[in-house]
């Protein structure tokens, strides 16, 4: 399983976030009590202004029918006319029905309109009303009988209930207009109080990346919440433990630089003094001082290597970065390099400008190129070549290759490769490829090996052209929380 | 005659070891253990016959290396190159601020100190026959002579700035990168350190320009490097 796949599968699935939830709570608690709370509105509304509506209505209805009552006692009575006549007001229809014979104000009402359950409650001899749907809009019906001297008439009075519900529906969109703002609120509340209560949490996380990214002095404010002190109090101590570790350890790194550089130095004069006169040495002499000064040599190159890669781990030694055409830092860089290699650079990818830290850059590829010597019989050809926003430089030789299970222990300290491992084949100090990673990555770029054809190994180094400048730990700084902690995850993962 | 070299480092054995070497490049070296023996020994030799460059080890016990490189610029424009264990820039421009002219890292080849100061003296002893006289506005140069004047008075440049100077002045109004400073002043190759180039375009700007912050003169041309405009 190569490393991305096992990345992949450790991915964790993406929850809602701390704030979204809270936001989320307070949304629907303030939708769940507004609704309540407009349906309740509502619905008494309605119950109470129909109620006072139906009594109004029935006792108009009782005052017509003793109106009409007098009017059709006539011999021969014109029911529309007296209908009318009782009740000219607009939307209001009444039907009268007397002996099987129905006789309706107008053409708008007709017998069927009235329910039968209705006509039979008010022939049994009561008053009752029902609230319909007649073509759409709420009509009352109330209904009574009365006697005549003709005998038993029903009389049915219908009241068109449009201004009511119009009034109803007008009240119904002011209770869910208030629902959404409420609810709108109640989200607007809770991602206020949720920002609120996760900014100390914010505030760790940023200080934990202030410090992740070198600034060690970084400290809580304790005072700032109360409850929260015991968090922060352990924050800040974790955090003096660390730099003081950190700056102890800087200090030795120091101490140890500085106490080896002395002597070496001294050493390496003093063999340069004996070197140029080695033809005034006895031969064995000679041969002894030969072997002094290729070991003096290698033990100063393994120095110079430690000593870098504490430094880069310690987090010292500082970014010169510059813009720089492309081809002229290759051709330096391998000149400067001394070995003599065909360099493959189209014209296109020379002129190209690309801001970078020269020196670093020529610790990458002389690693590089030495390592092709070392272990490969030396690099034939170093290629450039541009992908969008990045330059890739590959070391190239027609070495033995380096397998797949080591292509990325390779990179390790101290790990050399299967070949590396014949202790003759040289004097490698087993940290130019760790050096390499460390470069590449401080760059914003990354190394790996791939084959090379058919024979031989390919070290691919990936640059950017243009680097962001902000540091990696203010990106993240100035992400939110939750990718804040997805990055630290991934760098956590990152380490070995 | 041989060139005339003092030694200022207080490890006696590292002192040996490079007196040895130089001596075996046919330098005449004078060794001191300390920025107050080197002040003493430079006010001598001015006396007889002065030195024609100075090494200097940064970490010296009671005057260090940067105050010593001070008190010798107040009084002298020889050439000095310190020697450090330190390359973070704070340190190589804190050294480059105080008046060296280039710098080394302990542990170097030894074969690079000479290279070094073989580029220094090269430079120290060369005159180029060009203009008598050039003139930039309130700015005059003299290169024959190894005279500048601003505004009419005369400035006290090093060995290093002068020669910097006349190099933009030689191009006067065409930029010169980094590395062509490197190049033609320090003899450096493509990997000199740029630092170097900064840190004496600040020590002669303020000693050229009316406004060191607000240049006239020497200006930066971001990116490409550096021009001198009348």
């Amino acid at each position: 399983m190569t490393r991305a796949e096992a990345r992949g599968r450790r991915r964790p699935r993406r929850h809602l976030g701390l704030a979204a939830r809270v936001t989320t709570t307070f949304a629907l608690g303030a939708l769940i009590l507004s609704g309540a709370l407009a349906s309740i509105t509502y619905f008494s509304v309605r119950s109470s202004l129909i109620g006072q509506e139906e009594s109004s209505l029935a006792h108009e209805a009782i005052a017509n029918a003793e109106a009409l009552k007098s009017q059709i006692e006539v011999a021969a009575p014109n029911y529309p006319y007296a209908l009318t006549s009782v009740n000219s007001t607009k939307g209001v229809e009444s039907i009268l029905e007397q002996a099987g014979q129905w006789y309706p104000s107008s053409q708008t009402v007709q017998e069927s309109d009235i329910p039968v359950a209705l006509r039979q409650l008010v022939l049994n001899g009561g008053l009752a009303e029902q609230l319909v749907a007649l073509s759409g809009s709420p009509v009352l019906i109330v209904g009574l009988p009365f006697r005549t001297t003709t005998g038993e008439v029903a009389y049915f009075q219908l009241f068109n209930l449009n201004e009511v519900g119009r009034t109803l529906r007008t009240l119904l969109g002011a209770l869910l207009l208030a629902a959404v703002v409420t609810t709108i609120g109640g989200a607007a509340v809770g991602r206020w109080a949720a920002s609120r209560s996760l900014r100390p949490l914010h505030q760790t996380a940023k200080a934990a990346l202030a410090i992740a990214g070198g600034q060690l002095d970084t400290r809580l404010q304790t005072d700032a919440y109360s409850d929260l002190a015991v968090l922060t109090s352990a924050f800040n101590k974790m955090a003096d433990r660390l730099q003081e570790r950190i700056e102890r350890e800087a200090r030795f790194t120091s101490d140890v630089n500085h106490e080896l550089r002395s002597p070496l130095t001294t050493v390496a004069t003093a063999l340069s003094v004996l070197e140029a006169r080695r033809h005034e040495l006895p031969e064995r002499a000679g041969q002894a001082l030969e072997l002094l000064s290729a070991e003096i040599r290698r033990f100063r190159r393994l120095v110079d290597d430690l000593l870098e890669i504490s430094r880069l781990d310690a987090g010292l030694g500082d970014m010169n970065s510059e813009e720089v055409s492309l081809g002229p830092l290759i051709a330096h860089t391998v000149a400067a390099a001394r070995f003599d290699v065909m360099i493959d650079t189209p014209p296109s990818v020379a002129e190209c400008r690309v801001v970078v830290d020269k020196l670093r850059f020529e610790r990458i590829v002389a690693n590089l190129l030495e390592n092709a010597q070392r272990y490969a019989g030396g690099a034939t050809r170093v290629v450039a070549e541009l992908d969008g926003k990045w330059v890739r430089v590959a070391v190239e030789d027609r070495g033995p290759g380096v397998p797949d299970e080591e292509r990325e222990r390779i990179f390790d300290r101290f790990s050399r490769g299967s070949s590396g491992r014949r202790r003759g084949a040289g004097d490698g100090t087993g940290l130019g490829l760790a050096i390499v990673a460390e470069h590449a990555r401080l760059l914003g770029g990354r190394v790996w090996v791939e084959p090379n054809g058919s024979r031989g190994a390919r070290f691919v180094v990936e640059l950017p052209l243009h680097p962001d400048s902000r540091e990696p730990a203010e990106q993240a700084a100035a992400s939110s929380l939750d990718e804040a902690a997805g990055q630290t995850t991934r760098e956590a993962a990152g380490t070995p | 005659m041989p060139s005339r070299i003092l030694l200022v480092e207080d490890d006696q054995r590292i002192r040996s070891s490079m007196r040895l070497s130089l001596e075996d490049e046919d330098y005449d070296v004078e060794e001191t253990e300390s920025g107050e023996e080197a002040l003493e020994a430079h006010a001598r030799s001015l006396v007889a016959r002065p030195f024609d460059l100075i090494v200097v080890d940064i970490m010296l016990p009671g005057m260090n290396g940067l105050s010593c490189c001070q008190e010798l610029r107040k009084v002298s424009a020889v050439p000095i190159i310190m020697v450090t264990a330190l390359t973070d820039t704070a340190n190589v421009v804190a050294g480059l601020e105080a008046g060296a002219d280039d710098y080394v890292t302990k542990p170097f080849e030894p074969k690079e100190l000479a290279a070094r100061i073989r580029a220094l003296l090269r430079r120290a002893r060369a005159t180029d026959g060009g203009p008598v006289s050039l003139v930039f506005g309130d700015l005059e140069i003299m290169p024959e002579a190894g005279i500048v004047r601003s505004r009419g008075e005369e400035v006290h440049l090093t060995r290093t700035e002068f020669l910097l100077l006349c190099e933009l002045a030689a191009n006067s109004g065409r930029v010169l990168s980094r590395e062509q400073l490197l190049e033609r002043v320090w003899s450096y190759d493509y990997f000199g350190d740029g630092r170097l180039v900064d840190v004496h375009v600040r020590r002669l700007r303020t000693k050229i320009e009316a406004d060191p912050s607000d240049p006239r003169h020497v200006l930066t041309v971001r990116g490409l490097g550096y021009k001198l405009v009348p």
